[in-house]
């Protein structure tokens, strides 16, 4: 939830540094692959900076691999053997560039208990995905209709509620949202089922049991970008076209959806965005309570061995996960104020 | 165009709703009283945390009000008692980090350079989902414990923040009267202390709101990823966790810390969201 408090609303800088007449120049189509390749190459940048501050952190902390896999009454010559072995020994920069060479490749390096990042977490990640995917469009689906909603009457009865509500629940951790709706729609009702059982090929048996996992993630996220959408629509509703298409006799609902809606889209987009980070890290928690068969499980056992590569691992996953949301967000955004620019 | 402009995003002061002091004070009431309780809660359990007195999982009844846990200790008790360090370490998170963030947001309203610096940070620190800085300093940082998940979380948390001092404080930043200031070679840190966060005192404040309901959130996932406190400690994130196998034979072990965390969340964001400045629609909308 870092993320979240304070959205990234901001325009990025980049577009500025070309001046106007030569963008002017450029066909449109050319214009946006341009800005395309830019926005691309600045989260590339931003993604390989964050894996080098990982890295570099868990190098400044005290403790390694070798030294935190230790047993009982191991001796300090078996830990240094065993950090030879993990290849802990080495240079730190000569281990950041195998591991960050590694990664175009798929390569996520070793764990301290010698099995392969990769293949531990091939199986995990896609389910974790499509769980915190699933939610991310529910979530889309669910603060556009609420906020627009509550844009059709300011200040009205849906509006008060849908305002308080949203302020409300955005705070509360998924894993209590979890526990009350097991609770609720799974043991008291028996409408859903409270743990995922798992199919042959390691993925869950039926999708009823993603419902409740997803909702769970759903409804803080839900909260915090009706809050945005409703703040946005309300700027855009000062909009001199917005005025214009009022005093034209347009119904609200008409107004709301192709007039004011189009305009907040950008914003709205940067805010969902900013929500997939917190829906990927909200599920590793929600799937410990539902047993879903993602990385959530990965990294329970990692925690317990303090395998750090392994979180390192799912760290670079989350991070490329989360460059490519806010990647299309970037884009959305460049395609809807094209014509304004 | 009179259907359309909400109060809430009207940006002339007028549209803006005004909380008075006596509508902020009865937001604020719920989240102290409850803060209050989870600091007392240790002195005034009926039963001793750590010692069982029913079967496991025991249902609510007779001596144990709330019924026993999986190792047939005192829910109630336990509740009682584990809230005040998840408090207290969210507490010292919102202070750290309001105060950081308050004193490098008005360099970087005064220096563009510095908070050039910090938007990139930012950027890159968006990228790692909380959750999972906090599982990585914890797990290098063996016996860190609640110091680790602390200091994570201000690392984690401190970028935001900034920005949104550095966005605050700009405007003051580029008044006439710092600008005379430097012009008459006052010292960075004279403008910061004197000129600058004096102006920013309602901003400060909500952003201390903020960071504890922040704090609040990452220190139980910490704790419900059983990254920070272990057990036995009586943690109401620890607590979810510990007794969800028994959900059926004991809701109340699962519910009661589960509504612990639930409230305390809820009662201080509302609180929080009283304390936001009312009068900037820049503040209300990045807020």
């Amino acid at each position: 939830m870092a993320d979240q408090l304070i959205p990234d609303l901001e325009e990025p800088t980049s577009l500025s540094a070309v001046p106007a007449e030569e963008r002017s120049a450029r066909s449109p189509v050319a214009r946006i692959a341009a800005r395309a390749g830019l926005v691309v190459l600045k989260r590339s940048v931003l993604l390989a900076t964050l894996l080098a501050v990982v890295f570099i952190g868990v190098e400044l902390l005290p403790g390694d691999a070798a030294s935190a896999t230790s047993e009982r009454g191991e001796s300090t010559a078996d830990v240094d053997r065993r950090r030879e072995t993990l290849g802990l020994d080495r240079p730190v920069l000569e281990r950041f560039w195998d591991w960050m060479s590694g990664l175009p490749t798929g390569d996520l390096g070793t764990s301290a208990q010698g099995e392969h990042v990769t293949g531990l977490l091939t199986s995990a990640f896609p389910n974790t995905l499509v769980l915190s995917g699933s939610a991310l469009l529910l979530t889309a689906a669910l603060s556009l209709s609420l906020a627009s909603g509550a844009a059709l009457r300011p200040g009205g009865r849906l509006d008060r509620i849908v305002t308080g509500m949203s302020t409300a629940v955005f705070a509360v951790p998924e894993f209590v949202v979890a526990v009350v709706l097991v609770l609720v729609l799974s043991l008291w009702t028996g409408w859903l089922p409270a743990v995922t059982l798992t199919d042959g090929d390691g993925s869950p048996a039926s999708w009823t049991m993603l419902v409740l996992p997803a909702l769970a993630l759903t409804v803080p996220q839900t909260g915090w970008n009706t809050r945005i959408a409703r703040a946005a629509l309300a700027d855009e509703a000062r909009a001199p076209y917005v005025e214009a298409a009022v005093l034209d006799g347009l119904s609200p609902r008409r107004v709301v959806l192709l007039h004011v809606l189009p305009g907040a889209l950008p914003t709205i987009a940067t805010g969902l965005a900013t929500s997939s980070g917190v829906l990927l890290g909200g599920a590793v928690a929600v799937e410990t309570i539902f047993n879903h068969p993602g990385i959530g499980a990965v990294l329970a056992s990692a925690i317990a061995d303090r395998d750090t590569p392994v979180i390192a691992g799912v760290t670079v996953l989350a991070g490329a996960a989360i460059s490519v949301v806010l990647l299309m967000a970037d884009l959305l955004r460049d395609l809807l104020t094209v014509g304004q620019r | 165009m009179k259907p359309l402009t909400g109060r809430r995003g009207g940006s002339s002061p007028k549209t803006q709703r005004r909380w008075s002091p006596t509508a902020v004070l009865l937001r604020v009431l719920p989240a102290a009283a409850l803060v209050a309780l989870a600091l007392a809660g240790p002195w005034i359990t009926p039963h001793a945390v750590d010692e069982p007195v029913t079967a496991p999982f025991a249902e609510a009844g007779g001596g144990a009000l709330l019924g026993g846990d999986q190792l047939g200790r005192d829910v109630l008790s336990r509740v009682l008692a584990g809230g005040r360090e998840l408090v207290l370490s969210a507490l010292l998170i919102a202070a750290v980090v309001t105060a950081a963030a308050a004193v490098i947001g008005a360099i970087g309203a005064l220096r563009p350079t510095v908070g050039r610096v910090v938007e990139r940070a930012a950027d890159v620190l968006i990228l790692l989902p909380a959750v999972l800085g906090i599982m990585l300093v914890a797990l290098s940082w063996p016996g860190g414990g609640r110091l680790a998940v602390a200091a994570a979380a201000i690392v984690l948390g401190l970028p935001y923040a900034v920005r949104l001092v550095t966005h605050a404080a700009a405007p003051v930043a580029a008044s006439g009267y710092v600008e005379a200031a430097t012009a008459g070679g006052e010292r960075l840190w004279f403008l910061v202390v004197r000129d600058v966060l004096p102006n920013l005192r309602a901003t400060l404040l909500a952003l201390l709101g903020l960071r504890f309901v922040e704090a609040v959130y990452v220190v139980s996932m910490a704790g419900f990823l059983q990254v920070g406190p272990q057990p036995p400690a009586a943690d109401w994130a620890l607590m979810i966790r510990e007794n969800s196998p028994g959900i059926l034979l004991n809701p109340w072990a699962v519910l009661a810390p589960s509504i612990a965390v639930g409230l305390l969340a809820l009662s201080v964001n509302l609180a929080a969201a009283a304390l936001v400045p009312q009068t900037g629609r820049k503040a209300v909308t990045l807020l």
